[in-house]
């Protein structure tokens, strides 16, 4: 990480996360709880989100594979733009584990930080272009009010370039980080690694 | 062709350009419904069909998507629900019901699905403190994360049909 972006609560420094409730313990864990922890993610054996949400491993089966094929899947919105929804949808949902991750891995792969730390002051207002705009008004549009959602919402997103492939990856990404933040928020708490 | 909620919550028929659309994301429409069917597994440790049935229909209502919570609310009539629990989900609230596993359950529906935010260890702690398993208390929560996810997907893709009704009907 290039720069240390921290406003509003909100960091792009990397975060611990430990969870309120006995995590699965990997010497006692089943076959399939092994298993799952490895499909899901390559941290996941030492993430107490994974070791706590493998409590149910068929429920976690589908939430890794709808999540990693929403994030990283070839082909349509490019994946920093789908890391860009994300990173909005955890400002506005006040996840700021997520908000973290997301905004490094923005980084990682866009190679700047400009508009993260324009999300972190403001998402409201966030977005280096009229592209980024559109895709953080529609990323706050749909997690706050879902059923307003219109035709105009998607045709805002056309008219600055969006093809109907992007739109698809972009709902996904929204959608999915309503269901990553909610978790995040509630089944533990960010932890801020030891520092001088 | 296997069952697809999403297709059917959103009225997408096989053959149409938006159904083609979303399944060229085929991993996510399998993963989606996917996780429909293991989170209503019945024989899913910890919480009842019927108790896991009352949190989607309340969280649906809370989050005002009237046509998914009918869904649920269709599917605790045909397994024939408890009276008194479905009307604190469908048009009520968990503080009318007995203290007990429903109403905890209601009451951290309530929590994540308007508040994440405020989601403190206390909130969590209830659960266990009201009978409810560890296992449980990870369905419980995938649960309702999954409905604010479900009922975002229909919504966008309600609007997606929309507008590409809008350019066809203006070309």
């Amino acid at each position: 990480m290039s720069t240390i972006i921290a406003s509003h609560g909100f960091t792009n420094a990397s975060l611990e996360w430990e969870a309120w409730l006995d995590v699965i313990d990997l010497e006692q864990a089943s076959a399939d709880q092994i298993t799952v922890l490895e499909e899901s993610n390559p941290k996941a054996k030492t993430s107490d989100y994974y070791l706590f949400l493998a409590h149910q491993p068929a429920i976690l089966r589908q939430r890794s594979a709808a999540f990693n094929a929403i994030m990283y899947a070839p082909g349509g919105m490019s994946r920093a733009e789908r890391e860009l929804g994300s990173l909005v949808v955890s400002r506005i949902n006040g996840c700021v584990y997520c908000a973290s991750v997301h905004a490094q891995r923005f980084e990682q792969l866009a190679k700047r930080n400009d508009v993260v730390r324009q999300v972190f002051e403001d998402p409201y207002s966030a977005g280096t272009n009229a592209r980024e705009q559109a895709i953080a008004q529609f990323s706050i549009a749909l997690t706050k009010a879902p059923n307003d959602i219109s035709a105009a919402s998607i045709v805002a997103l056309k008219e600055v370039g969006l093809n109907e492939l992007e739109i698809l990856d972009l709902m996904h990404s929204v959608a999915i980080f309503a269901w990553a933040n909610r978790l995040m928020l509630n089944l533990g708490e960010p932890v801020l690694p030891l520092t001088d | 062709m296997t069952h697809d909620l999403i297709d059917v919550l959103t009225g997408l028929s096989a053959g149409s350009r938006l159904h083609n659309l979303r399944h060229q994301r085929e991993k996510v429409a399998l993963a989606t419904q996917g996780s429909y069917d293991s989170l209503f597994d019945p024989a899913l440790e910890g919480m009842t069909l019927q108790e896991r049935l009352l949190v989607a229909l309340y969280a649906c209502r809370l989050a005002g998507s009237a046509d998914v919570a009918a869904h649920y609310l269709q599917r605790l009539q045909d397994i024939g629900v408890d009276a008194a629990q479905c009307a604190a989900a469908d048009s009520g609230n968990p503080e009318q019901l007995p203290v007990g596993r429903v109403r905890a359950m209601l009451t951290f529906a309530r929590a994540l699905t308007e508040r994440p935010v405020a989601g403190d260890k206390a909130a969590l702690h209830a659960l266990p403190a009201a009978g409810i398993s560890t296992p449980a208390v990870v369905a419980l929560s995938q649960l309702i994360a999954f409905i604010s996810y479900q009922l975002r997907v229909v919504a966008g893709l309600r609007a997606m049909q929309l507008a590409g009704h809008h350019e066809e009907s203006q070309a």
